[in-house]
């Protein structure tokens, strides 16, 4: 049985602020953990997790098999561009190929939104997304809030600015739903070619009052707990969204001067990689404000917390 | 696999059945329809059910011979059957008829008395014509010479997105020597993309690329525009949203002959149904807003949509059990659209105008013979519907070995209980 509400984990979209919570205790304890000397707990022993990432993937795939080798699992890399996939197999046919061979959970990445629950509809195992598209990326979500937590103490009343390419990005979605549910305030920003284009969002009635829309980074900003710079990718520039990367930074990088605007304890975060100079000036990305190398830590922990919980574990167990 | 009784008879009586008269359902204890190709007699207890004319179907596409895998003409055929038709505008995607050659075999494909169940010479199909080569941009089809036909009652684009200007231009400014009116899914490519739902708050959240309604009404206006210049009539597919309907009124205001059609689907979803991610819904052009379905219904109260169409398009199952973005988009139509919004329909616009849009309009675009003839005020083919009997929506309600379609598993209000068309009856 599981610790939470929900049986998988294909985004913040609907997940309780109860199973957020518990997520993040978990995670707060695992962290703890991933200090001692001995970082292995025994928690998802005899089961076996595939990460199955049809796009390419260095961090969050790292991240999701070191959280579950700290968790004992035995764990299987799938990625496409040396399976059969490339042959032509299905979807379907290549997780029920998997899933032959009894495994438990499936870690799935994948540019179509909404797999994972698609993955569900045709499988016994857990699936939990490690990115669908431009939806969901619930797991950076969750390490992203633990982050916040972790230095500001809460996300009640907090104000979260999210600068970047809002419309492509996966994290921006589900730190909206996940941020607002947990009490916070996001602001998103973003030049308008980047941004998505129906301020009708707003009729989300769950986000209703929890969301914002500036295209001005200053405002944006101002008085901001804690802003999250978005990776902007090159092949923007391509389909003429952008006209340069230098106009992007001119008017909505993260400078030292940008976050001069925020409160004074403001932390700075980002999803990673960074393109330094673009979104993130090079000495603020290692200053000060700078949470960023925490918030890898932080993945492992809320991805190991994630991975437990949905097996069923229960808090203190093994922490 | 046929699930159903069907025989030629020659005469048909009716007892206890609502009987359309061209304005209403008049109870009636006892009415026959002589048809003659069969000998016998045979009688059916309608129990109250409504007995109106068989329906015409547009946007239709049977696959055959180009992807026979997925759909065949005796599919379509009998999913006209099963749904009380008893025509249809055929229009294949897959199958340009861009010369008289390919005409000719569609219609012998269409009429061949190998074909199963003795469907030959029984509906009345109409073709579009291709105006371009293998609907391209490069080349006019041989409007001059399909149009001869008269089974060819127009020319269209296959759903393709509207090519060049100057292209367009040519098709229609040659094609206007055939008097034929052209058909358009008005859709420009470039403002699409690679979009595959409705862009609005859903494609946003769930972070789809999305198919603005720009790309509809810009197109459009193309179109409007050449109509006017060059005095062609034209037709709109599957018209998504209420600008667009904004233009065909301010159009027909300034003399242009412009109709345009709404599709089923269009009109009883609304793209909320994006959140179940099911790619049932991927259909095109896409399901739009809630207040664009009520835009497509006042459209259809004030009498600007002429008709509603079916948009049925086959699927093979492996195209549709994938993710949503990587699905084949389309959905059956024929056999369920009756009972699917009758309901809700007549409710809306009342019966007499439910039947115009559902059998009457429809047919008379197209040229084909009315199943009411307002003449006589007699019904030539006919299907009996309980408009209160609930229908579980289930594979085998589907002709073909394919079922895309985002009812299926759903409960429709209303039944198909019987059809007589050419001659042939057929309880379901």
């Amino acid at each position: 049985m599981s610790a939470l509400q929900i049986k998988h984990l294909f985004g913040l979209q609907g997940v309780s602020k109860s199973d957020i919570r518990t997520i993040l205790d978990n995670a707060k304890q695992f962290r703890e953990i991933l200090e001692r000397p001995v970082k292995k707990v025994p928690s998802l022993r005899g089961m076996t997790v595939v990460n199955l990432f049809f796009e390419n993937s260095t961090r969050t795939r790292t991240s999701f098999e070191l959280a579950e080798k700290r968790l004992s699992a035995d764990t299987v890399n799938f990625a496409s561009s040396n399976s059969s996939v490339k042959k032509g197999e299905t979807l379907v046919d290549t997780l029920r190929n998997i899933e032959s061979m009894k495994i438990d959970i499936v870690v799935v990445r994948h540019k179509g939104t909404g797999v994972p629950k698609f993955l569900a509809e045709h499988s016994n195992a857990i699936i939990v997304n490690a990115g669908d598209g431009a939806h969901e990326h619930p797991t950076q979500s969750l390490l992203d809030m633990l982050t916040v937590e972790e230095k500001l103490g809460t996300l009640e009343g907090k104000k979260v600015a999210i600068v970047g390419d809002i419309r492509h990005s996966r994290v921006a979605r589900s730190n909206i739903w996940g941020m607002t549910t947990m009490g916070a305030h996001v602001t998103l920003c973003g030049p308008s070619t980047l941004v998505p284009r129906n301020t009708e969002l707003l009729q989300y009635k769950e986000l209703a009052g929890s969301v914002s829309w500036e295209t001005d980074v200053y405002k944006a900003v101002e008085d901001a707990d804690a802003v999250i710079a978005l990776r902007l990718q090159k092949e923007r520039m391509d389909d003429a969204l952008l006209p340069s990367m230098r106009e992007y930074r001119n008017f909505f990088g993260i400078t030292e001067k940008v976050l001069s605007e925020a409160k004074d304890k403001v932390i700075l975060m980002h999803p990673g990689p960074i393109n330094r100079g673009v979104e993130l000036d090079s000495d603020i990305a290692d200053g000060e404000h700078s949470v960023i190398l925490d918030q890898v830590t932080n993945g492992v922990a809320v991805r190991m917390a994630v991975l437990y919980l949905l097996a069923g574990g229960r808090a203190n167990e093994n922490a | 696999m046929k699930m159903h009784k069907e025989m030629n008879i020659k005469n048909l009586v009716l007892k206890n059945a609502k009987v359309w008269n061209g304005k209403s359902f008049e109870e009636r204890k006892e009415v026959s329809f002589e048809q003659g190709k069969g000998l016998a007699t045979e009688e059916f207890d309608c129990n109250g059910a409504l007995v109106m004319p068989a329906l015409f179907g547009l946007g239709v596409d049977f696959m055959e011979p180009l992807r026979d895998d997925v759909y065949t003409f005796a599919d379509g055929l009998e999913a006209l059957h099963r749904g009380g038709f008893c025509g249809a505008l055929y229009e294949s995607a897959a199958n340009p008829i861009d010369d008289a050659d390919k005409l000719s075999a569609m219609k012998f494909r269409v009429n061949s008395p190998d074909l199963e169940y003795n469907f030959a010479n029984r509906f009345d199909i109409k073709f579009l014509g291709a105006y371009s080569k293998g609907f391209g941009s490069d080349s006019l089809a041989e409007m001059m010479e399909l149009a001869e036909d008269e089974s060819v009652a127009g020319f269209g684009d296959g759903g393709e997105a509207i090519p060049s200007t100057r292209f367009i231009r040519l098709a229609m400014e040659y094609g206007k020597m055939t008097g034929k009116r052209f058909f358009f899914q008005p859709m420009d490519k470039s403002l699409r993309k690679h979009g595959c739902v409705h862009e609005g708050a859903y494609s946003d959240m769930l972070g789809m690329k999305g198919i603005p309604r720009i790309a509809e009404t810009i197109a459009a206006h193309t179109v409007l525009e050449m109509a006017r210049f060059l005095q062609v009539p034209v037709h709109f597919k599957q018209v998504t949203c209420g600008e667009t309907l904004d233009l065909v009124r301010e159009a027909r205001k300034k003399g242009i002959d412009v109709t345009c059609d709404v599709g089923l689907y269009h009109l009883l979803l609304d793209d909320s149904c994006l959140e179940t991610l099911d790619s049932a819904y991927h259909i095109l052009p896409p399901i739009r807003s809630a207040a664009d379905r009520e835009a497509l219904w006042m459209g259809i109260e004030d009498g600007t949509v002429n008709a509603i169409s079916m948009n049925h398009t086959p699927v093979l199952g492996q195209d549709t059990e994938v993710n949503f973005e990587d699905s084949v988009p389309g959905a059956l139509a024929l056999e369920i659209a009756l009972p699917a919004i009758w309901k809700e329909l007549s409710a809306r616009v009342g019966e007499a105008r439910a039947i115009e849009l559902l059998s009457i309009a429809p047919a008379k675009l197209v040229g084909a013979k009315s199943a009411f003839d307002e003449n006589t005020q007699k019904m030539a083919n006919i299907v009996i519907l309980d408009p209160n009997k609930p229908h579980e929506v289930s594979k085998k309600d589907f002709a073909g070995h394919v079922s895309n379609s985002p009812l299926l598993g759903k409960t429709l209000p209303s039944s198909i209980l019987a059809t007589f068309v050419s001659g042939v009856w057929t309880k379901l």
